[in-house]
């Protein structure tokens, strides 16, 4: 009987230096440049602060880089033992995502507690005005 | 800010409670008690706030729904403007019974303890409480002598009386948006607050009520409840600012 052996290694050599398409940088170039200028249009217009763009710069700029100098990509496949750039590219986004995720769940907490406070001292002050002679409390109950 | 008129302040935080307010307050007025009345209107969408103004109490609007919690603390934030030394909290749908505000004011007005929970589990006062509940009050009773609380019979009661070192803790922002309950309770023991139960009977809810825990909250509030009850086990104790 005629066995073959796989040679797993090489196979791995194999996967991970395969040629990437020109398409592919071309692609992912016009991706980041589309996510770049969105994230533009939104500071102009007035949808995103600024605090909260360098990140998305950074990832926009860092993906164009990659596809520009895919080695980079390459030896970060080889360094984590991947077998392939682009389950690399889905490991780290993923990680990615859950991170940023988890800051902004961080933020809205911050910002849940600042509106219970802001709430809770209007309805406060309110009822202070109405005591003194205003009407704040009715009209903030006509309103 | 101006002086109040009692030393002991009732809070009754409302939300949607047209049909018992009035009724509820009367019924405090009729024990002849003296202290003032503030109902929290925590964003009604009916006529709460102005029935419980008719009524004679003072009101304090949230422009917004923010949930029990939040409202208490609230009424805890103005009980400490205006100089109240205790507090007593109820709730707005007729279950506590204001006979018993007396009751619960003396040990914290003796300086006995400092929080006195209405609990309806320490004498067989004929309270009907479902089987789901009744298992999830249970273990986290259990809960709260695994981390070093205190026994107690009943956590959830809202008919309680707080002195004023125990209201100003409260007004600090660990305190919980939605229901406190163990953690709270575990929070104040670790503080170094005495609490304690005495008994009570309360009318069971009204039937109209959407139940509290019902669908995905059953799941929702036990591990948000022990989530917090662990925050609580690692809260280090502060020095409390005087008056």
């Amino acid at each position: 009987m005629n066995q073959s052996t796989i040679d797993v290694e090489a196979l791995r050599r194999l996967a991970i230096e395969q040629p990437e398409p020109a398409s592919t940088r071309i692609l992912a170039l016009l991706l980041c440049s589309a996510f770049l200028v969105a994230v533009l249009v939104l500071v102009r217009r007035g949808r995103l602060r600024e605090e909260y763009t360098p990140i998305w710069t950074v990832v926009a700029l860092g993906t164009m880089v990659l596809s520009v100098w895919f080695d980079a990509v390459r030896m970060l496949t080889r360094a984590v033992g991947a077998w392939t750039p682009s389950s690399t590219l889905f490991f780290f986004g993923l990680v990615f995502l859950l991170t940023v995720s988890l800051n902004y769940a961080v933020r809205l907490s911050g910002l849940s507690l600042q509106v219970k406070l802001l709430a809770q001292e209007v309805a406060l002050l309110r009822q202070q005005l109405g005591a003194a002679g205003g009407d704040g409390e009715r009209d903030a109950a006509a309103r | 800010m101006p002086r109040p008129s009692a030393e002991s302040l009732l809070i009754i935080p409302a939300f949607n409670e047209q049909r018992s307010i009035g009724a509820v307050i009367d019924r405090v007025r009729a024990t002849g008690l003296d202290l003032d009345v503030l109902v929290v209107n925590d964003g009604s969408r009916d006529d709460t706030a102005e029935l419980a103004r008719q009524h004679g109490a003072s009101v304090v609007s949230h422009p917004f729904n923010l949930g029990y919690g939040a409202a208490l603390q609230t009424g805890y934030k103005y009980a400490i403007r205006h100089g109240y030394r205790q507090l007593v909290q109820m709730d707005a749908d007729g279950q506590h019974d204001p006979a018993y505000i007396p009751s619960l004011l003396a040990p914290v007005r003796a300086g006995e303890a400092d929080v006195v929970i209405g609990s309806r589990f320490i004498e067989a006062s004929g309270y009907e409480m479902g089987g789901a509940r009744t298992v999830g009050r249970v273990f986290f009773q259990r809960v709260l002598v695994w981390c070093g609380g205190p026994r107690i019979a009943d956590p959830t009661s809202g008919l309680q009386a707080l002195s004023r070192p125990v209201v100003r803790f409260c007004c600090s922002d660990f305190y919980p948006f939605d229901f406190p309950d163990i953690d709270v309770l575990l929070l104040l023991h670790r503080q170094g607050f005495r609490i304690r139960e005495i008994p009570v009977t309360m009318a069971p809810s009204p039937p109209q009520r959407k139940p509290m825990h019902a669908g995905l909250r059953a799941v929702y509030y036990p591990y948000k409840m022990l989530l917090s009850t662990f925050r609580s086990m690692f809260t280090p104790r502060v020095k409390l600012a005087s008056d």
